[in-house]
């Protein structure tokens, strides 16, 4: 939207938690935070990494929906799902194969990262990238991240499946997709 | 939005629950009454357009045409005429030595020509099996829902003049 | 005199630390009830001053917007900055002066408590002399607030004993800085960061202590820049380093004559740069003769090689930056680790150029700002000297006294807790200052504070040390007040007010000035707002070193800050200092200063073989006393724990989660342990952020540095203990 595109790179994340504290401040969803945070393995190494929703663009949580709560804009933006259709049963939690959505029990309702949208959709930027102090986090503009030395690659596979995302993960330059199965590496006659 | 699933190939259910915004077709209720209350309102004033053209509607002028002599036709005989224009068949009948009647021959339910029968003296439509009087056009059997037009006749020199119509 | 007037209990459910998590009205409030207005200015913490506008509703502050056009940090903040609008309309926040009672703290008018503190002051002078009453102030003060309380201390209660909190951040940089250059100033603005080809960063936890300064290194490397990091931690911003060298605590220096040396040998310095813009140069190159790697190896713990590389780097580059932070200047050689820093960018010629320089990353929100213009025991505004003739003159003329009037040099910061433990010391005035847990050796402190005769604290929360005042006077948060800051670039940059003080609590220039007026010196202090404080500083600092001559409000509103020295208003600021290596001393030239070894202050032996060393997380902020008040970053590290490696774990008997028992030759505490990899075996890490029992300030010691009188936080001996289960 208004060419800006966002991009993960969790080799600069520095686990300040910046995006964490920030994203529960944005007008969408005030006091629930969004980011899924984690220490990658604290005893072996101070790698921390901060994910946002990856706006899938074929969605899987909205493909499992049992009360099509859950819809994709035009602007790409995939949405928390619709209150007056969500059950709450916890489809979505489990489809997603990021792990993304959060099943909140007292408000009944799946929420997850729609990208700050009141602020997106207004020509500014997220809070979670407006933040973050090392940019592990960013929304700017291809040209911008053109400069850095990681490249941005949005193919994911799972197994079988394939997931594009309209967030782009920065990857080593001349990797143009993770994959997450080792069913994908080997070699089998 | 739509990249992997080619359109066309998608089941129903797909189509009519789209998870993608651009492609639904869902109504909502502001939409709806939005629908509701424009379509009114074109009927409304559909209406108010009616009634306005019925209040400055005026009365028609009919013109003075010579139907026929006064001995054209014998007793029980008919003429078919125009009034007051071309695509307005009438008929006229001679129901005695000096009487004369003239009606629309537009039968009054399905738009069939009328025609005089001599052995019952009455106007007959051939379509629904309607009948008319031949004395006022009023309707003595049938579907027709009205009585026939009928021409107001005058004598004038020695012929039969029409001067204009009465609605049934 | 004596211990709080309550059990620590008590005062903690009275006055808190308590937990805020909401903003005012719950979180939904802002959406049915918005915001009047956006108001530019400063986040209250660090030194790097990221640019942030409070949301403002009636009297309250309610939130925060980014502000993306600073050129700083571009609309980046940390998680203190995030969250740190919580401390306004906080439960805690004391909303009138408090006095002592037999009991507890009662709430008083402002005119009994004034008259009290004022009485009591004026009693302890004329008994025992006026240096017997001490002031203390803080580098999270505006600079107009800094500049207040040096002209306080010295001609309203005319004694020479005024230090501050920053004597335990800045001053070893800063002594080097000025013995080196003159000037006590980084010598560039940040965007000369992303054009080095080298950065070499010293003792600096860039990632948790200096967030926003992590973009600026991260796009270094972008460029095609290498990172150096020394450090004895495997901090955040060491994934990315390119050499590591991980430093014994304390010997910092070897390691830095070390890569000295080896450019020596190898020829890489630049010698044209040496004979145009240094003296000294002879003396130092024979000094670090006889540090050849593997000496230094011996010394330090870092692989010879490391160290070859990563001198051969740095002098090879034709732009490199050197960066330093606590790590090397909180220690009994601070001043000579930063020295032979500084030496080793002179020998390179990595000075004074775009991209080429070294700078020390300011920690405290105005650790720039507070340490120019008299807040510190030795100093005058610019940055001029007490001792020098020609600045008493000028800064007497200002103040309308006699140069005579103008006290001489007093005692630094641990010094004045040390003379109130002898007592000699009998009464103190403290402002953004919380010794209870920032000063080292924190039993000292605690028996200090209970023998003092006269304390009265400033603050806008009950911190740990105001427990023990006998009145605490409620003053300003940061947003209540207008003023200017210096950041750790050297830009001045403007504090907007966002809203007035609550209940019954004043800004803290207004207390100052009525303290001032008691004190029968009314007609020094004729200030009704900041900014009649700030025009005077521009004359008082005129010519002086950190000349603020030619700055005015509007004109840092104008230019997005203004970096000194600003001598006229039409002069733009000095972005970058030692321009074409031309230093601020009378002949212009550079110093090259020898450095010599010496061992820490609290070495390691049998009975204490670890070295302990403490620093910060990101998510709190020095005592604590704010950001242990705010709920959603006390969640993100809310205990202090002692980091081990596993292999000094193992051989302890300690697992992770274990409670450790840390002794060390003043006292012990216990704590959670972290079984972490990311520290050298050596070594454990505690952070400060906490009081009482879990205070690594009681375990630290008061051993300062003889030139800058910094305490040596970085280095002390301990042994660890398996505990049982903590009380």
């Amino acid at each position: 939207m208004f060419g800006l595109e966002f991009y993960v790179d969790p080799s600069r994340c520095i686990g300040c938690q910046a995006c964490l504290k920030a994203c529960e401040e944005c007008e969408t969803h005030r006091g629930y935070s969004m980011i899924n945070f984690d220490f990658i393995d604290r005893r072996e190494t101070t790698a921390t990494a901060a994910y946002v929703c990856w706006h899938c663009d074929d969605p899987t949580c909205a493909e499992v929906c049992p009360a099509d709560a859950i819809k994709k804009g035009e602007d790409g933006v995939v949405h928390s799902s619709l209150k007056p259709r969500c059950i709450a049963c916890s489809n979505c939690v489990m489809a997603c194969p990021f792990g993304i959505p959060k099943m909140m029990v007292p408000e009944q309702q799946m929420m997850k990262c729609d990208m700050c949208y009141d602020r997106t959709s207004a020509g500014k930027r997220p809070m979670c990238a407006t933040v973050c102090p090392s940019q592990a986090l960013a929304y700017v503009t291809p040209e911008e991240i053109a400069r850095r030395r990681e490249k941005p690659a949005n193919t994911f596979y799972f197994g079988k499946q394939q997931v594009t995302s309209k967030v782009y993960l920065m990857m080593p330059a001349g990797q143009e997709s993770l994959s997450i199965d080792v069913l994908d590496y080997i070699w089998e006659g | 939005m739509k990249l992997f699933r080619p359109s066309g190939t998608d089941p129903l259910w797909r189509d009519e629950f789209s998870i993608f915004k651009a492609e639904e077709r869902y109504v909502n209720r502001r939409q709806l009454t939005k629908f509701l209350t424009l379509t009114s309102l074109a009927m409304f004033t559909g209406n108010i357009w009616i009634a306005i053209r019925a209040w400055f509607h005026k009365d028609p002028v009919y013109p003075i045409r010579a139907v026929a002599g006064l001995e054209e036709i014998p007793v029980g005989g008919v003429k078919i005429f125009d009034y007051p224009a071309a695509n307005h068949p009438c008929i006229l009948v001679r129901t005695g030595p000096d009487s004369y009647a003239a009606y629309s021959q537009i039968c009054t339910h399905l738009s069939c020509a009328v025609f005089y029968s001599r052995d019952q003296n009455r106007l007959e439509c051939p379509c629904h099996e309607g009948y008319f009087s031949v004395h006022d056009g009023s309707v003595i059997q049938g579907p027709p829902p009205r009585p026939l037009a009928r021409v107001v006749l005058e004598r004038r020199g020695g012929e039969l003049v029409a001067t204009g119509m009465l609605q049934g | 005199m004596a211990k709080p007037p309550a059990p620590v209990e008590t005062l903690i459910e009275q006055y808190g630390p308590h937990l805020k998590y909401t903003p005012e009205g719950g979180w939904q409030e802002e959406s049915r009830h918005p915001a009047d207005g956006l108001v530019k200015t400063h986040c209250c913490f660090c030194g790097q001053q990221c640019g942030i506008q409070l949301k403002v509703r009636g009297q309250k502050v309610i939130g925060f917007e980014p502000w993306e056009e600073f050129p700083f940090n571009r609309g980046m903040l940390c998680p203190k900055g995030v969250k740190r609008y919580m401390q306004n309309s906080h439960p805690d926040r004391l909303l009138g002066p408090l006095l002592r009672t037999s009991e507890g703290f009662s709430r008083a008018g402002w005119e009994e408590a004034l008259d009290f503190t004022v009485r009591r002051l004026t009693e302890i002078q004329e008994r025992y002399g006026k240096d017997a009453v001490a002031v203390y102030g803080g580098a999270s003060l505006t600079t107009e607030k800094s500049y207040l309380l040096g002209k306080f201390a010295r001609v309203a209660l005319g004694t020479r004993h005024i230090d501050y909190n920053g004597r335990l951040c800045m001053v070893s940089a800063g002594h080097a800085y000025k013995a080196a250059f003159g000037v006590d100033r980084s010598l560039m603005p940040w965007s000369d960061i992303p054009k080095a080809q080298v950065l070499l960063v010293a003792g600096a936890n860039i990632g948790e202590c200096a967030p926003i300064t992590t973009d600026y290194i991260w796009r270094c490397r972008d460029n095609g820049g290498k990172l150096i990091v020394i450090d004895p931690r495997f901090t955040p911003i060491v994934r990315n380093a390119d050499l590591y060298l991980p430093v014994r605590p304390g010997t910092d220096l070897a390691l830095l004559m070390g890569m000295l040396h080896v450019v020596l040998r190898d020829g890489l310095e630049d010698r044209e740069f040496i004979a145009q813009h240094t003296v000294g140069f002879e003396a130092v190159a024979e000094s670090v003769k006889p540090y050849d790697p593997r000496m230094a190896a011996e010394k330090t713990g870092v692989p010879p090689e490391a160290i070859e590389r990563a001198a051969r780097w740095f002098a090879e580059a034709d732009r490199a930056i050197a960066m330093h932070a606590r790590g090397i200047e909180h220690h009994s050689k601070g001043v000579e680790n930063c020295q032979a820093l500084i030496n080793l960018c002179l020998a390179t010629g990595n000075i004074g150029r775009e991209g080429a320089g070294c700078t020390m990353i300011t920690g405290q929100g105005n650790g720039q700002g507070g340490r120019e213009h008299g807040q510190k025991c030795d100093q005058l505004p610019g940055q001029r000297s007490l001792q020098d003739p020609e600045a008493r003159r000028h800064v007497a003329q200002v103040w309308g006294i006699h140069p005579d009037e103008i006290p001489q040099p007093g005692y630094t910061a641990v010094e004045i807790m040390e003379a109130i433990h002898r007592g000699e010391i009998k009464g103190l005035l403290s402002i953004c200052f919380n010794p209870l847990v920032s000063l080292p050796d924190a039993n000292f402190t605690r028996e200090a504070l209970e023998k003092i005769e006269f304390l009265a604290v400033i603050d806008f929360f009950l911190s740990e040390t105001a427990r023990y005042a006998d009145v605490v006077l409620a003053g300003s948060l940061h947003e209540e007040e207008e003023g200017v800051g210096c950041t750790a670039e050297g830009r001045i940059v403007h504090i907007n007010k966002a809203v007035d003080p609550p209940g019954d609590a004043r800004t803290d220039s207004a207390i100052i000035c009525d303290l001032a007026h008691r004190l029968g010196k009314g007609r020094y202090f004729p200030y009704s707002e900041p900014r009649e404080i700030f025009e005077e500083l521009r004359e008082a600092s005129r010519g002086g070193i950190a000349d603020y001559y030619g700055v005015t409000y509007e004109k840092i509103d104008r230019q997005m800050g203004v970096f000194w020295p600003c001598p006229s208003l039409d002069h733009p600021g000095t972005p970058r200092l030692i321009e074409g290596g031309k230093s601020f001393h009378p002949d212009g030239k550079c110093r090259f200063i020898v450095t010599e070894w010496r061992e820490s202050g609290d070495p390691v032996d049998e009975q204490y073989p670890v070295y302990l060393t403490t620093g910060r997380v990101v998510s709190q902020y020095l005592s604590g006393t704010q950001t242990r008040r705010i709920g959603g970053l006390v969640d993100i590290y809310p205990e202090p724990r002692v980091e081990i490696h596993p292999r000094l774990a193992e051989a302890n008997g300690i697992v992770d989660g274990d409670w450790v028992t840390v002794t060390t030759r003043r006292s012990e505490i216990t704590l959670q342990a972290a079984v972490v990899k990311t520290i050298r075996p050596d070594t454990v890490f505690i952070p400060y952020h906490w009081p009482e029992d879990r205070s690594a300030n009681r375990l630290t010691h008061r051993t300062l540095d003889p030139h800058s009188k910094i305490p040596e936080f970085k280095v002390s001996a301990c042994r660890l203990r398996k505990a049982q289960e903590s009380a």
